[in-house]
């Protein structure tokens, strides 16, 4: 079983990822993160917004309401220069960690 | 199609947020379900599945609430007011006790109003009034700048006056109830002298470039359209 560490800190990248293109509300970038990921990563309202907010307050990313091209207010959240800076590192991580259970695997298998 | 905003303020009426925040969440979580719902209905679901599959989306609504709470008001809180009010706040008050020594040593006489004779006067320093705006909108940037919202911005340009505020509420009541021997319409000379030079005039001022401030980031950031499926 995955633990919520290792889940925090893949929904984290993701999110990091998918606004490093440019500012998005909500369930667009659900959305985005399903279809990239092939439906493989998938947020729920439930998982989405807590994660979110607890990004916000760390100041990695800002939230603000705008008008969509539909006339509907969103919030849509942008990356901030902390969440830029946080980004570089946490995908380092990330790779090196994929990196190290690959070549386990590969011996495993081997 | 259900009413999504009455329906999430239902389920989630006990956020313990402020009513702004509150509502903000409410709204953005509406939206967000009535977006899922209407992709839904174009993919062909009937009404009721797609209903049915929007609200899936949120299995306890109890534990989202908590989670909600935790993350917005859990343990980065204290950060975010340091960042947001005590820092903006106390470096405003600096400079505006900074700005006030300055004028009071280099600037002009103030304007000196003798009320009645044998009462308290008052005093205006009108150039640190006049450069006061600057101060509360330094405090207000500050705080936006860290995620304040609205009230953090605001209360961060008026901070120098809290204390004074705070000082002529509690400590006058409090000298007039215990010093029998001074006369009340002194006291409340001098409270309404004290409270109008040195909280309400210099808090109109700091309030008014904060809420400068909060007016060019509200229109910065309420113009930008985005693309939406």
């Amino acid at each position: 079983m995955i633990g919520s560490g290792i889940k925090r800190g893949t929904a984290e990248l993701a999110i990091l990822s998918v606004l490093e293109h440019g500012p998005l509300h909500g369930y667009e970038m659900a959305r985005r993160i399903e279809q990239q990921t092939k439906g493989a990563l998938r947020f729920t309202l439930a998982a989405l917004y807590p994660m979110l907010y607890r990004m916000e307050q760390r100041g990695w990313i800002r939230g603000a309401w705008e008008i969509s091209q539909s006339g509907r207010r969103k919030r849509c959240y942008r990356l901030t220069p902390a969440g830029k800076k946080k980004l570089s590192p946490l995908r380092k991580e990330w790779a090196e960690l994929f990196g190290a259970l690959k070549r386990l695997t590969k011996v495993s298998h081997a | 199609m259900p009413d999504w905003q009455e329906l999430v303020r239902q389920r989630l009426s006990s956020l313990a947020l402020d009513a702004e925040e509150k509502d903000e969440v409410h709204a953005e979580l509406a939206a967000h379900l009535e977006e899922s719902y209407e992709v839904f209905r174009a993919e062909g679901l009937p009404e009721y599945e797609a209903v049915q599959r929007t609200l899936a989306q949120v299995a306890d609504w109890k534990e989202l609430q908590r989670k909600i709470d935790s993350a917005r008001i859990g343990k980065d809180t204290m950060t975010n007011r340091v960042t947001q009010l005590w820092l903006p706040g106390l470096l405003t008050f600096a400079l505006s006790m900074g700005l006030l020594e300055l004028v009071q040593k280099f600037g002009p006489r103030p304007i000196i109003l003798n009320l009645d004779k044998g009462t308290p006067v008052l005093m205006f320093y009108t150039s640190w009034l006049l450069i006061l705006p600057l101060a509360g909108a330094l405090g207000a940037y500050l705080s936006k700048r860290a995620g304040g919202s609205v009230r953090m911005v605001l209360a961060s340009s008026i901070f120098p006056v809290l204390p004074f505020a705070v000082v002529f509420l509690i400590a006058i009541p409090v000298g007039l109830v215990i010093g029998h021997n001074l006369a009340h319409h002194i006291v409340t000379a001098a409270f309404f002298t004290m409270g109008l030079g040195w909280v309400l005039a210099p808090g109109a001022t700091l309030f008014a470039g904060g809420l400068l401030v909060q007016f060019l980031f509200s229109r910065r950031s309420g113009f930008h359209g985005v693309t939406t499926s």
